[in-house]
């Protein structure tokens, strides 16, 4: 099976060409369709730009909007004030400006939404929709008491040419999130979804992640208020109200917007089913009370129409992707361990009463790997949230390569050439192996550099889908993503955890070649007594947080205290 | 200002009691219920429509509003608590928007979007304090609000049920391996909290704007109050919504004043939200 991922081309080319076809599908519709249709059609793209930015919020990003539409009537606002002005540059420049403005305040929203998981946000933005909708009523749109209707562009001025212009206008917003997706920024979204410890180990900050995705959703609203405006003439409050930022957000959950097919297909929804109740002569404050049953039923289940559609088209494929690692690693050059590159002195840190860790001192030569053993509850993944900085409450120092690292950040230490891997599954299901792999590793990767470190790793190729590995190839994928970031010091939490037992010995065959291989030194925590015997040349031996003896591992490994604290009085080693 | 502050106080008292009620959600049931007051004005509004349409005295239609209040806040704890036993505080906050949504635009089906013709429970002046005059209404939500963050307080602190409460919010595995009924016990924690809102916002809801959105968003200025407490502590959060309530008043004297006022719930959540998150916090424990 080749294991190159797809070529530059196909990268580029296929969403060119969709979107080309797109612009073509679209200028045939704006001629060929009833007046009535394109009208309904262009309120459809108005919905379809705002959900393709709820997509990216919700679903990528893994937070709750609820003022989707708040966004818009500052697109509106800009587009209608510099209209009413007679600012130079016409319409589109007024468009764009009208998405700047929205990402702007979508920044300002989003700032005390940093550090928030995503409740708080929604509690925020919330408080936005609902004060906006008060605010519009009272104020109204610059323009609007006057009469003064927003010009359209001249070549698209009527309405079946304002709707092929709206059709370029949201082709060109799906091409944008489409590309941004396949970003550093895309890939943080996914992350930062999934786990906030995980894209801050990788060197991301976990605050632009959310910032950016925030502001581009913002943004993305901004561009579809301006749209509406130039549809309408006027901009009315009535189109901005909370409730409707609020079906939006139910819209877009229940679509999985995330897909950006889905997207649209959720904004025909946003027209359709009102319109059929409307025909039905049903009143159309039902469409709402549909979109909520089955937002409901869609959050309740943890679907939606997007993967479910997905996964009938796919035929759920073969099942998961694990590891092999059967055949033992080519021979290599294992340079002497040198000089300590990680020194920890005097860690300590206490949760209330308990003391988790007491004065623990270590240090990791460079070219070597020093395992860290333990009985259950001794502190071994405690020492690796300190020294990798999610425990700032810690005292003792840390430092790498003679620079001191207390109070830096994770994202801070990792960037400085500190990395760690997780005990439990930090790897976003959303990305390919290949994605996730240059998102951790944050440097120019060429492709054979990825498929030669997954394939030494045993891994799956780099285009398969996260979604389908399993959970102890994951956690090696993760190994291979911090390994080839090239950091200074790699600490690894139990990496063998998940793995069959047969292949924890192949795979301290592979850690035992990290330091010549990568240029890597490593500090491993393990269980399995196996494994840190075929890698680990020193040991330290951590119980109820103290050092209990350090030094070479058959010294450590003979020592009658750790015999008795590790395995209990029996002899089992 | 004095005046418009003790005018507030009554929907202050209205935004105690939610924020109580919204506290002890995300303490005992870890939701953040969106549909919390949308819950309190549907069931007001079955009140109105009986008493007007049926023609069932006020005070009895209240009390048929009050307890379909409960039951639609149980049915909804009933579904979360069966489908989403696991999940996280965000995708089960996240039914209740949807929720949300779904009795807003029900309300508009059944009982149009116009404000209803509330007939008032309590009227009339309670007392006057240096000429301002202190209603009835005021007088009944804010000691209410005491009342209910008291007895909450002491109901999970002294009694054994209130043990099994915070057993089941604290160590939630735990206590259902212990035998504690976890389904019963957050279903009941839901019809409470549902009759407490319905009860507070039918005695309110007479002397507000009482259309369907603005009663439903009552929840945003109850969050902001909640915040005040971390959604942990119920009389930081009866504080914060007296406060509010008596500032927003204040404000709305001023009438250039009055966008301030649409704000200042959102403002209270950002500031809050913004001191309580100065450092750094992370998602999980490990």
């Amino acid at each position: 099976m080749s294991r190159a991922e797809t070529g530059p081309l196909t990268r580029l080319g296929v969403p060119l060409v969709v979107a080309g076809a797109a612009i073509v599908v679209g200028y045939l519709f704006s001629v060929g369709l009833d007046g009535y249709f394109v009208y309904l059609g262009m309120s459809a793209i108005v919905a379809g730009i705002a959900l393709l930015g709820l997509g990216v919020v919700t679903g990528s990003a893994g937070m709750v909007s609820l003022c989707q539409l708040t966004f818009a009537a500052v697109g509106a606002w800009v587009v209608s004030g510099l209209n009413r002005i007679g600012a130079p540059g016409g319409f589109l420049v007024w468009l764009v400006c009208g998405g700047v403005a929205a990402g702007l305040v979508g920044v300002l929203v989003g700032l005390p939404a940093l550090r928030l998981r995503g409740i708080n946000l929604a509690v925020v933005t919330l408080g936005l929709a609902a004060a906006a909708d008060l605010t519009l009523v009272q104020i109204q749109f610059p323009g609007t008491v006057d009469g003064v209707s927003v010009d359209r562009p001249e070549a698209f001025s009527d309405d079946r040419n304002y709707f092929w212009l709206g059709t370029i206008v949201l082709t060109a917003c799906c091409l944008l999130v489409h590309f941004l997706r396949k970003t550093r920024w895309g890939s943080g979204w996914q992350a930062v979804a999934f786990s906030e410890r995980g894209t801050a180990a990788a060197g991301a900050s976990v605050r632009t992640s959310k910032l950016s995705a925030f502001a581009v959703s913002a943004a993305l609203g901004g561009v579809a208020g301006g749209l509406l405006t130039g549809q309408v003439g006027l901009a009315f409050p009535a189109s901005f109200t909370a409730m409707q930022s609020l079906a939006l957000y139910v819209l877009a959950i229940m679509s999985g917007a995330h897909l950006i097919d889905m997207a649209v297909f959720g904004a025909v929804l946003w027209v359709a089913v009102p319109e059929l109740l409307k025909r039905w002569g049903v009143p159309q404050d039902w469409g709402f009370v549909v979109f909520g049953l089955l937002g409901t039923h869609a959050l309740t289940t943890g679907g939606n129409l997007g993967t479910a559609v997905r996964e009938l088209w796919r035929r759920r494929s073969k099942g998961a992707a694990g590891v092999e690692l059967s055949a033992p690693p080519a021979e290599v050059d294992m340079p002497p361990p040198g000089e300590p590159v990680l020194v920890v002195r005097d860690l300590s840190v206490s949760f209330g009463e308990v003391k988790a860790l007491a004065g623990v001192n270590l240090s990791v030569p460079s070219n070597g790997v020093l395992g860290v053993i333990g009985p259950n509850g001794a502190g071994k993944s405690t020492l690796v949230d300190i020294i990798s900085g999610f425990l700032p409450q810690a005292t003792g120092s840390v430092e790498l390569d003679g620079r001191p690292l207390n109070g830096l950040s994770p994202t801070r230490r990792a960037r400085a050439g500190l990395r760690r891997t997780f005990q439990q599954d930090r790897v976003p299901a959303g990305l390919t192996v290949g994605a996730y792999v240059r998102f951790v590793a944050r440097r120019r990767l060429s492709s054979s550099e990825i498929d030669e470190a997954l394939e030494f790793f045993g891994c799956p190729p780099a285009k398969t889908p996260l979604r389908r590995v399993d959970v102890g190839a994951r956690r090696l994928v993760e190994v291979v993503g911090h390994l080839l970031a090239r950091p200074k010091v790699l600490l690894l939490d139990e990496p063998a955890a998940g793995l069959p037992h047969e292949e924890h010995v192949a795979l301290g065959l592979r850690l035992r070649q990290v330091p010549a291989r990568f240029g890597v030194s490593v500090l491993l925590i393990e269980h399995d007594l196996d494994l840190v015997r075929s890698v680990c040349d020193t040991i330290t031996v951590l119980d109820f947080g103290q050092v209990l003896a350090s030094g070479p591992q058959a010294e450590v490994l003979a020592n009658p205290d750790v015999l008795k604290a590790y395995m209990g009085e029996t002899e089992l080693l | 200002m004095l005046q418009g502050a003790l005018a507030g106080l009554a929907a202050g008292g209205l935004y105690a009691v939610l924020a109580v009620c919204l506290t002890l959600m995300s303490r005992l049931v870890r939701v953040v219920n969106f549909a919390q007051s949308a819950t309190g004005m549907f069931g007001c509004y079955v009140a109105v429509h009986l008493s007007i349409q049926v023609g069932l005295p006020t005070w009895a239609g209240t009390v048929v509003g009050i307890l379909i209040g409960g039951a639609l806040s149980a049915l909804l704890g009933w579904i979360i608590s069966t489908w989403l036993a696991e999940a996280d505080i965000g995708t089960r906050s996240a039914v209740t928007v949807a929720v949300l949504l779904l009795l807003i635009s029900l309300s508009f089906i059944l009982f149009g979007n116009k404000p209803q013709p509330f007939h008032p429970i309590l009227d009339g002046p309670a007392f006057s304090v240096n000429g301002v005059v202190v209603s009835q209404v005021t007088v009944v939500t804010v000691l209410l609000s005491v009342v209910i963050a008291v007895g909450c307080r002491a109901l999970l602190s002294k009694t054994s049920f209130g043990l099994e409460l915070r057993a089941l919010s604290e160590r939630p595995t735990t206590a259902e391996l212990m035998g504690i009924p976890a389904k019963p016990l957050a279903v009941a924690v839901w019809a409470v909290t549902g009759l407490l809102s319905t009860l507070v916002i039918s005695i309110v809801a007479p002397s507000q704007s009482n259309d369907a959105t603005s009663l439903s968003m009552l929840v945003v200025p109850a969050a902001a109050a909640a915040l005040l407490g971390g959604f942990r502590r119920l009389d930081l959060a009866v504080v914060g919504g007296l406060v509010l309530g008596m500032a927003q008043g204040a404000v709305a004297q001023v009438d250039s004043l009055s966008v301030v006022r649409y704000f200042l719930p959102f403002l209270v959540i950002v500031g809050l939200l913004l001191w309580s998150q100065r450092k750094e916090v992370w998602d999980v424990a490990r």
